[in-house]
């Protein structure tokens, strides 16, 4: 791909998303979605393998029906109430459209089926991205209109999707998949808490985003896209697979490492809402995933299979670690002892 | 005019059938192409002479003819109409799902909006100024649009692009 | 609810339906988008003429251009997963399945 066609690619995927975040009108939001949507198309297919192809026509097929379900339902918020403010959502079927259309486009549990699929088409690259920055703008929906939505309904389907897809990545084998299935548990971790606390959910995200982009970082370094891959990948760097089986972990929410804050805080809130049942139940989901990133962890770390290499490194060695990857690891594993500080803030 | 609104939107409905019951693609190009038509004529019928007509001459005109002649990448032998038996099957299915509709959602008023009788053609009409908007305030949102176009000429560009000069792609 | 707005309602809905049940060929759940989209540009309008609001006259319009942008980027899809896959059915995309 042409570099001047990638920076314009990559600058309206960036204003599509910024567009939605800051506009305050349906349309504008609208117009955002479809800006952010169109520009990650020809990103998906940069390399013009069929299974990207595929990759991007299933992505372009449910982006552009959710969309389509979001505008009509501030049309339908609009005749009832008669105008098109974002925060304003009073009308109770545009508000359950919405949910599932946002839902459709986020990958939460009914509608969650196209994501492995996507990820799996593309370059880890561009998964990053999908994982990441495309939850961004789909997510400023439910935070705008979340005074509006019904907490059952995020209830349902978060749980849904944080027992889904912890239960569903038991049995894969692709990192991109696995990552996709990571993705699906944690958006059903936001939804839980959108409508108890707005700051936690934001802070969650955050939390989210550094963790996926720390363990993406050595995926891409390592070029691991398989478990087997993963098995030999500590050739390239052990101290990065060391890294990356932290992350993991912090991913899967294990105590002294920071991906144990979103989740503590979380409960706790929870309980202190005297939802007790609800809050073992999600406790309880989350161990899938955990198994699946210790099979990870124990595959690429704590077991050698057997190999006739008898040298200690590829003979291929090409170290394209980025410098982000340093800090990004800082905050994935050690934010656990500002715990106190983050609760009193939110 | 309000009677030939009800006939309008019973054909714009009977054409969002017959393209949404998975005919092939040439008998739902016609039905996409009916239910624009049968669109314009409900806006003529509220009065938004000039929206219909832009709907028409760049929905109808240039976007469908486009899609007309993308048909032809999907042609087929033995062609599925509206009387083969699945697609009929769903025909009556979502017939019968507007009914269930009707029912869920009671259609309180037959009309209840202004028809194009009610206003007069001699008022001032809402569109024109409305459109007028566009490049005055609502210059951002045009900018905006010319932005998205220009954007949708470089990913056409890009997904259609082939590496080998072949018909079909040498991955 | 008026006739105009249970109309669009539920000939959005069943666009949605015919997109979302199997399909055959590409290219109709693409014909199906569009209708989807032009049930709201007509929604929109209603809208606008009901409720006497000029200002908002400016959505069907940005409608009609993003349509024609989804319409088109469609439309490039379905020519690449043509020329990869020798025709456009969506039953050969399988190749990405769990």
């Amino acid at each position: 791909m042409n570099p001047m066609i990638l920076f314009i690619l990559l600058f309206s995927l960036a204003m599509g998303t910024i567009t939605t975040l800051s506009s305050y009108h349906w349309l504008l939001a609208w117009i955002g979605l479809e800006i952010n949507t169109m520009a990650i198309i020809p990103i998906i297919t940069k390399k013009h393998h069929p299974r990207a192809t595929e990759a991007a026509t299933k992505y372009f097929l449910t982006q552009t029906a959710a969309s389509t379900l979001i505008l009509l339902s501030s049309t339908l918020n609009a005749w009832t109430t008669g105008q098109w403010t974002i925060t304003e959502l009073h009308h109770p079927l545009a508000m359950m459209m919405l949910t599932l259309a946002v839902a459709m486009k986020l990958g939460l549990a009914p509608t969650h089926f196209w994501l492995p699929e996507v990820m799996q088409g593309t370059t880890i690259k561009t998964a990053l991205l999908l994982t990441t920055w495309q939850k961004i703008a789909p997510l400023t929906f439910i935070y705008l209109t979340s005074n509006h939505l019904s907490t059952k309904m995020l209830f349902t389907l978060g749980l849904l999707s944080v027992m889904l897809g912890g239960i569903t990545g038991l049995n894969q084998t692709q990192t991109r998949k696995i990552m996709a299935y990571s993705s699906i548990a944690h958006m059903g971790w936001l939804t839980m808490i959108l409508t108890l606390n707005l700051n936690l959910m934001t802070f969650t995200l955050m939390l989210y985003i550094t963790m996926t982009t720390s363990s993406f970082m050595i995926l891409l370094m390592s070029e691991s896209k398989t478990m087997t891959d993963l098995g030999l990948a500590w050739t390239t760097s052990p101290t990065s697979m060391l890294l990356l089986m932290l992350s993991l972990l912090s991913l899967g929410g294990l105590p002294p490492l920071s991906g144990f804050m979103p989740k503590l805080l979380i409960l706790k809130e929870m309980t202190m809402l005297n939802m007790i049942s609800m809050s073992t139940i999600l406790a309880l989901s989350a161990l899938p995933s955990l198994f699946f990133y210790l099979r990870l962890s124990y595959l690429m770390l704590m077991t050698i299979p057997p190999t006739t290499t008898t040298t200690e490194h590829k003979w291929r060695h090409k170290n394209n670690t980025l410098k982000i990857t340093a800090q990004l690891f800082i905050i994935t594993t050690t934010l656990l002892p500002i715990t106190p500080l983050v609760n009193k803030i939110l | 005019m309000s009677y030939f609104l009800f006939l309008f939107l019973l054909c714009f409905a009977l054409a969002i059938i017959g393209v949404a019951s998975n005919p092939s693609p040439f008998y739902g190009v016609i039905g996409l192409v009916m239910a624009a038509f049968f669109g314009c004529a409900v806006l003529v019928g509220f009065g938004s002479s000039f929206v219909s007509l832009v709907l028409f001459l760049i929905y109808l005109g240039g976007m469908l003819v486009v899609f007309v002649y993308s048909i032809a990448m999907s042609a087929e032998a033995y062609p599925k109409t509206w009387g083969d038996f699945l697609v009929i099957l769903y025909v009556f299915g979502f017939a019968f799902l507007i009914l269930v509709f009707s029912f869920i959602f009671e259609v309180s008023d037959i009309m209840g909006s202004l028809t194009v009788d009610n206003v007069g053609l001699y008022v001032i009409r809402m569109d024109f100024g409305g459109v007028m908007l566009l490049y005055s305030i609502g210059g951002p949102v045009l900018l905006l649009c010319g932005f998205g176009l220009l954007l949708v000429l470089f990913v056409v560009l890009e997904l259609t692009r082939g590496l080998a000069r072949g018909a079909l792609r040498i991955v | 609810m008026t006739l105009m707005q249970f109309t669009l309602l539920s000939s959005f809905t069943l666009s949605m339906l015919g997109m979302t049940m199997y399909r055959t060929h590409l290219i109709s759940a693409l014909l199906c988008i569009e209708s989807m989209l032009l049930t709201l540009f007509l929604a929109t309008t209603t809208f606008m003429q009901t409720t006497q609001t000029t200002t908002i006259t400016i959505l069907p319009m940005t409608l009609l251009t993003f349509s024609a942008c989804e319409a088109s980027v469609g439309l490039a899809l379905l020519v690449a997963s043509t020329r990869t896959y020798a025709s456009d059915h969506l039953n050969t995309m399988n190749l990405l399945q769990c």
